[in-house]
């Protein structure tokens, strides 16, 4: 009898290891030894309660394993790490399992995709999310895929854009529920933005919000002509999710053509926003647009923050964003009211963001047909790589590209599954671009520090309980920085542009980091005295 | 249309025959429009300016288009095929546009007033001298393997610069920067530049030359000597970038107009062999 108890012991724990269930991801903070989604949790902090690796000991880390993911170009993911296992996707819509204790593949996929795609940025996508036995992939000729997380075999497929007509998925869905959250990539040619549910059983999709409303649809005035047609407004970035307001915060990037907005005069809602979704019908709740009729180039898609501090003296339940466009945002994320917003860099597009959220413009600044130079460049002041909020410093950690671009305008012709960009920008040919690392106070805006980068980055920042903070350079360091003061603990040299953010997970009581670069993971340890 | 039968064999047994000589012929069938100029622009600037600068007056690596020297064929044709097929050997890439945008490249490029042509009228062979021993190029730069190593290599620069380019690099080498590494594993990267960076060790002792790369804790150069030197910063006191070039700037008094000339014929006669 006991060794039937023990047996039947033994296989729920079996039985537990494989389900991630609905729960597991609502309370992923709790078990800081796994990494569940892609921003390590629902509030988007990118923040582990793991403490083994401190400001004392951060300079003994050490490599313990790598794996080569076989695929050239920009390696993007952020795995996943459940009970053991690592899953990551690659370039190309590669994807694997790893032991992750030693790197070692348990099963690898690649998904066979058409000749021609036309994803603006590279073959590139950001990761898994997990539920059950399954993982879950938007892919780059505009697929949902439902993978076995033991064998990586296809579970169901569904076919959600056409790729051919420059629709793709570079983002990683977001498990609520049961539904799989994707949101569209295509700002650079025309698409009309979308984001959509798929049931996670099934495959069939729940609900889709086109992110460019359509004829009869509140905010189709905000476009002149047919330009909502080919409007942009994509949606590539993991959005965020608060359970007792059941709502999914995502983020919207640039009108299109980026460039040029001599044919789509309007605010061109929901372009360079955060919508506010029902979880379980996809409505929205409301919006607030961070940059209306972009020239920039300004996408919103950064990973909204959910924080729940006292502002002005009352609890309130906020929402951060450290917009590409090169203010901090709070906003209150039950109503979307914008609170305060203050420039985190060097930012000339605007004059200041007035009390209802809108920025005064600078009417010298427009782009033109002959180039104007604005602050921040189109790559933003800070971009797509992910922020991170530590609760023990109530600090807000972003990676800043410090950049000044010249913007030309031009208007073009739309086509299909072309370049849709009305013109260009070029850096600064002057001032060489630089970046740093930035401690900012939710509250006032203020850098409480800062770590000067050479170059500008493209890779994000991991903050843990353990104080020491981590971020990927575009000149390959791979750096751990003292949370509370900037100070530089420990960096190494991994050989490529990293543009990823760094994730943790501990494994027989070892704490690792793991971060992509060029195209193969490192983890790294600490090693003892 | 439908050709006559005898007509139309005779057309055919031609046809393959002819193949070369109408590739050649082939005319852009957009020439001047203004439409098509206003797209190639816009296809221009998103495409190749990143390489040809944003005028098509040469960036760090592609050519200056407005030179008109057309080292692969200067054709309507034959620059079509250079835009799709790519130049092999070289880093001119194939591109997958369709036929009328190339053709609006083309126009966009057409379209663009040439860069001024000077009068060469140099004597090469006077300024192959001064290249070598007068002005003491050479110590600087490489030509065809011989030459030193701190400027560009200047093997194929005649192909690749316009007259008024070369004379102003002379003149006031500083004022446009010649690109350094990009690397190709940073995608949104800015490649650096050949500027002046002068370091200073913790013993005080300064090391000018011109940086090979650079990140945020270390720093490769190759010193007035010639010499590669690396250094972590940590290391250093200081390292200031100068953002000039170390070359002198070639006055009057050290270049006569006539001298000035001569070098110039020589560097536009250096093409790819």
């Amino acid at each position: 009898m006991r060794r039937a108890i023990a047996w039947l012991a033994l296989l729920l724990c079996a039985g537990a290891q494989a389900q991630v269930t609905y729960q597991r991801l609502v309370g992923a903070d709790q078990e800081p030894q796994n990494w569940l989604t892609y921003s390590g949790g629902y509030s988007g902090w990118r923040y582990s309660r793991l403490d083994q690796i401190n400001a004392g000991n951060a300079s003994r880390l050490a490599m313990k394993w790598t794996f080569q993911v076989a695929d050239l170009g920009q390696f993007e993911t952020t795995p996943l790490v459940v009970d053991g296992v690592l899953y990551g996707t690659g370039q190309n819509d590669r994807a694997f399992a790893l032991d992750a204790r030693t790197g070692r593949p348990i099963w690898r996929y690649q998904r066979n995709l058409p000749e021609k795609l036309q994803p603006c940025c590279g073959m590139v996508n950001r990761g898994f999310a997990i539920l059950g036995n399954r993982l879950f992939m938007a892919t780059l000729d505009g697929h949902v895929v439902a993978l076995d997380t033991r064998t990586g075999n296809l579970v169901w497929d569904v076919k959600a854009a056409d790729s051919k007509a420059a629709y793709v998925f570079t983002v990683a869905p977001l498990v609520v529920k049961n539904e799989v959250i994707v949101g569209i990539s295509g700002g650079e040619y025309g698409v009309r933005g979308f984001v959509a549910a798929y049931d996670a059983e099934t495959g069939k999709q729940r609900w889709r919000f086109d992110t460019v409303p359509g004829p009869g649809e509140p905010g189709h005035e905000s476009w002149a002509g047919d330009s909502w047609k080919t409007g942009g407004a994509p949606a590539w970035i993991t959005g965020s999710y608060d359970p007792e307001l059941n709502l999914v915060y995502w983020p919207t990037g640039n009108p299109s053509p980026s460039g040029y907005g001599g044919e789509r005069a309007g605010d061109n809602l929901y372009s360079n926003s955060m919508l506010a979704l029902d979880a379980d019908s996809g409505k929205l709740k409301w919006y607030f647009q961070f940059t209306p009729h972009d020239l920039y180039d300004y996408d919103a898609t950064q990973v909204p923050v959910l924080v729940d501090e006292d502002w002005e003296g009352r609890p309130r339940k906020l929402l951060l964003q450290a917009n590409r466009n090169g203010f901090l945002y709070v906003l209150d994320r039950t109503d979307g009211k914008f609170l305060q917003a203050t420039a985190f860099g060097k930012v000339t597009w605007a004059k200041s963001i007035a009390a209802d959220g809108r920025p005064v413009l600078d009417p010298e600044v427009m782009p033109n047909a002959t180039g104007q130079r604005v602050c921040p460049g189109a790559l933003g002041l800070t971009n797509w790589y992910s922020p991170s909020y530590s609760p023990d410093s109530k600090l807000l950690y972003v990676a800043t590209s410090d950049e000044c671009d010249i913007f030309t305008s031009l208007p073009q012709n739309y086509r299909v599954g072309h370049d849709f960009l009305g013109s260009v920008y070029v850096p600064d040919p002057v001032v060489r671009p630089t970046g740093a690392l930035k401690a900012l106070d939710p509250a006032t805006g203020a850098a409480k520090w800062e770590f000067k980068y050479f170059s500008n980055p493209n890779g994000g920042v991991l903050s843990t309980r353990g104080g020491v903070v981590f971020a990927g350079e575009s000149d390959g360091n791979f750096i751990a920085l003292d949370g509370r003061t900037g100070k530089d603990l420990w960096n190494i040299q991994l050989g490529a542009a990293i543009y990823s953010t760094a994730i943790t997970y501990q494994l027989d009581g070892k704490q690792y980091v793991v971060i992509p670069a060029g195209s193969a993971l490192f983890a790294f340890a600490v090693m003892p005295d | 249309m439908i050709l006559p039968a005898r007509l139309g064999l005779a057309v055919a047994l031609c046809g393959a025959l002819a193949l070369h000589a109408q590739q050649k012929a082939i005319t852009n069938p957009v020439a001047g429009d203004p439409a098509a100029i206003r797209e190639g622009a816009s296809l221009f600037r998103g495409n190749c300016s990143p390489c040809h600068g944003l005028n098509a007056r040469g960036g760090g690596r592609g050519p200056d288009l407005t030179a008109g020297r057309w080292v692969h064929g200067s054709s309507d044709a034959e620059i079509f095929h250079t835009i799709t097929h790519g130049v092999p050997g070289t880093e001119m890439p194939a591109n997958d546009f369709e036929d009328s945008e190339t053709w609006a490249i083309l126009a966009y490029i057409r379209s663009l007033t040439p860069a001024k042509t000077e009068n060469v009228s140099g004597d090469r062979v006077a300024g192959e001298k001064i290249f070598w021993q007068t002005a003491g190029c050479s110590t600087c730069h490489m030509v065809h393997g011989r030459g030193g190593v701190l400027g560009p290599d200047l093997s194929r620069v005649g192909g690749a610069r316009s007259v008024p380019y070369l004379i102003e690099s002379i003149r006031e080498p500083s004022k446009e920067l010649t690109s350094g590494t990009l690397d190709p594993n940073n995608h949104y990267g800015i490649p650096l530049m050949y500027d002046t960076v002068t370091v200073v060790t913790a013993g005080g002792e300064k090391i000018a030359g011109v940086v090979k790369n650079e990140d945020t804790f270390s720093i490769q150069l190759m010193d007035t000597h010639q010499q590669l030197q690396f250094f972590l910063k940590k290391d250093l006191q200081q390292v200031s970038h100068e953002r000039k070039s170390l070359m002198p700037a070639y006055s009057e008094d050290m270049l006569k107009p006539a001298q000035l000339k001569d070098l110039v014929a020589y560097l536009e006669s250096l093409r790819e062999e």
